[in-house]
């Protein structure tokens, strides 16, 4: 009963390999014809994101510092931007330093619930002002000392889900509620959020209120909140309160124009029912617009109980201190797409061996491809 | 108590005064121009506003939150397409947390569509050149013609949203497109001794009127798009303009009018104020009187009886 079976088998085997042979010889005949044939696009490019690079130079003149004069590589930063499909819209910004790359920012949003706008993903947490901005787009080539000590140099970083309302009110009024991954202090976060307990989910409040003085002058103010557990065990926190008056002249909008702006933050944590203030400060800054050319700006500001590069012990470790600063730029910008500034800052500490520090930093940044809009 | 009534109350009357007026469709736009046609084809079911004032840089529009909030509740958004208003739109748009009006939803518009647009860069576009529209230029609402395919643009998308009064929009469309028709008659003819003749202005932002009155675009104020003017530069352009006899240059009331009035005053010329956007300059309401306004001034200019610093 088996051998036709076997028969068949391998009357089927023959069969293929004859089908298989001639397959292989009608490919290598028809290879040649086929690649003509085939159109030049056969992977599409046409639902590519936008692209676009920005890259920061930068030397700095700083007698109290122990590193060389010179023009140093900042940072690489490439933005894609694409609808992802008709419910989502993919963001992302990696950064290329000279020790690394940190994808800073990568996120989808979602504009389909009325009113409200959600995010998730790695977010730049909306807390305060000076935080939501990308290091090109610093009004002063260094950021407040204040920053660095409480949310984050360039602000708060971290996966979440972020939802922003738009509250019915008659002028703009948005609440944004967020939660996060529990992350512990690094160079980037300095805010302790990082106990493993199941209850802490770090969670951040922004409230942002602005109104239209006039046709031309706008009035910001925003409060944040960020709290979570620590790998201590404690309860840490970051608050901030900040207020914007900005002009832009309607018949010259690119041309002339003024920023005053001021910004308070604080961390703290909780022990044993009492609050700990543990860093805080501030600054205040005016800049203003000479012309299409040529932007000028000053700032003031106070950090306590901060750390800061110059402010070292005898050994170069880092001590905290008061620490006071102002500083003074001008900025040179021939087109749209690049900028030269020049910053001179003085400042004081009351700890460390150098009682104070004077220095002068020159930044270049140039822009290629798409770039994002900024924020106003 | 009292403090918490109190503030209960005037929270009452906020979010009272916040309910937007009725209107059948409620439609905002990136241009005062489209506002005023969006007006004229919707008539009494649509109100329309636009977010770039008629005296404002339409490419350098400041991104306010007050914009986001002002089109919160629209129904539609006419946006100029060809990348004009790039630079401050993404975040308006999607600031304004409405789903209606995002881009790929039936309240979103590009009224570029249909537009025969000129200049489009033809091979890579380079920053080399400046800030160059790689779309081609979007300025295209200076010639009334291309006002009436946004029009029917217009009449068609308000006519799908809003089917009750489709029958209204198109003979609002209809009677503008005549009005349009019989105004170039009117307008053609005043411009009509000076064709060919030469004109100077700030931006690259008039070719689609040179082209529809038969002048001609003599050079820019700025030497590349986006790129302000050096003394080297207006020295040489006003030799050219002596030498070739342009004495007219035109800029936009967001436009810097000191290099306009050296630039004239060196080549015996004159500089004049003009709106390409409605709005611009008194008088320009909407997009008849702001053509109105434009042709008489720079007829009125060419003709050599009018104008700034001669």
């Amino acid at each position: 009963m088996s051998l036709p079976r076997i028969v068949a088998v391998r009357d089927t085997c023959a069969v293929t390999f004859a089908l298989v042979l001639a397959a292989m010889f009608a490919g290598v005949t028809c290879a040649p014809a086929l690649a003509i044939a085939q159109p030049s696009s056969m992977f599409s490019n046409l639902a590519n994101p936008a692209i676009g690079m920005n890259a920061l130079f930068s030397g700095l003149a700083a007698h109290n510092l122990n590193q060389p004069y010179g023009l140093q590589f900042d940072e690489a930063e490439i933005s894609l931007i694409s609808v992802v499909d008709p419910y989502w819209t993919l963001t992302s910004n990696i950064v290329f330093l000279p020790d690394g790359v940190d994808p800073e920012e990568v996120w989808v949003r979602t504009t389909k619930i009325p009113s409200v706008q959600l995010k998730l993903g790695k977010i730049r947490g909306m807390f305060g002002k000076h935080g939501m901005l990308h290091t090109h787009a610093f009004p002063f080539i260094e950021a407040p000392i204040v920053m660095s000590n409480t949310i984050g140099n360039e602000g708060f970083k971290d996966p979440g889900l972020e939802a922003s309302w738009l509250t019915p009110l008659p002028w703009f009024s948005e609440l944004t509620g967020g939660i996060y991954q529990a992350v512990g202090p690094d160079g980037d976060h300095p805010l302790d959020l990082g106990s493993s307990r199941h209850d802490n989910v770090p969670y951040l409040g922004h409230f942002k209120n602005q109104f239209d003085l006039s046709g031309e002058t706008t009035l910001e103010l925003g409060q944040s909140f960020l709290q979570g557990r620590g790998t201590d065990g404690h309860r840490h926190a970051a608050l901030g309160a900040d207020v914007t008056v900005r002009n832009v002249p309607a018949t010259s909008s690119n041309r002339h124009g003024w920023i005053l702006q001021s910004e308070y933050l604080r961390k703290q944590s909780s022990i044993g029912g009492s609050t700990i203030r543990e860093q805080d400060g501030g600054y205040a800054s005016f800049q203003y617009r000479l012309s299409q050319l040529w932007w000028a700006g000053i700032r003031g500001e106070r950090a306590r109980k901060s750390f800061t590069d110059f402010v070292v012990d005898d050994a170069g470790d880092p001590v905290a201190a008061k620490v006071t600063r102002g500083s003074a730029n001008i900025a040179w910008m021939p087109s749209e797409f690049s900028f030269l500034r020049l910053e001179y800052s003085h400042a004081k500490a009351d700890a460390g061996i150098h009682p104070t520090d004077d220095r002068i930093a020159i930044q270049m940044s140039y822009t290629i491809g798409y770039h994002p809009a900024h924020a106003y | 108590m009292k403090f918490l009534i109190r503030s209960l109350f005037v929270s009452m009357i906020a979010l009272l005064a916040a309910v937007p007026a009725f209107a059948d469709l409620r439609v905002a736009t990136s241009l005062t121009d489209l506002a005023s046609v969006a007006q004229l084809v919707g008539g009494k079911h649509v109100t329309a506003q636009s977010l770039c004032r008629g005296y404002e840089d339409p490419h350098f529009v400041p991104a306010k939150p007050s914009l986001m909030k002002a089109i919160q509740h629209a129904d539609v958004f006419v946006s100029v397409g060809l990348e004009l208003d790039a630079g401050w739109l993404p975040l308006v748009l999607p600031g304004s947390r409405n789903p209606k009006i995002q881009p790929g939803a039936p309240g979103f518009v590009d009224a570029s569509e249909g537009v025969d647009v000129l200049e489009k860069p033809s091979g890579t576009v380079s920053r080399a050149e400046g800030d160059v529209h790689p779309l081609g230029n979007p300025h295209y609402y200076t010639d009334p013609k291309n006002l009436k395919v946004v029009a029917d643009h217009l009449a068609e998308v308000f006519s799908k949203l809003d089917a009750a009064n489709a029958a209204d929009y198109a003979a609002n469309a209809k009677a503008f497109d005549e009005r349009i028709d019989t105004s170039l008659e009117k307008w053609e003819k005043q411009i009509a001794p000076y064709k060919g003749a030469p004109v100077v202005t700030y931006h690259k932002n008039f070719v689609y009127f040179a082209e529809r009155f038969g002048l001609k675009q003599f050079g820019t104020v700025e030497p590349k798009p986006g790129i302000p003017p050096n003394p080297r530069y207006l020295s040489d352009l006003s030799e050219r303009m002596k030498k070739e006899g342009a004495k007219v240059v035109l800029y936009q009331p967001y436009y810097n009018p000191d290099p306009c009035n050296q630039l004239a005053k060196r080549a015996q010329g004159v500089a004049v104020k003009i709106a390409t956007e409605c709005g611009g300059v008194p008088g320009t309401e909407d997009v008849f009187s702001k053509f109105d306004a434009l042709v008489s001034s720079v007829a009125g200019a060419l003709s050599g009886r009018t104008g700034g610093s001669r």
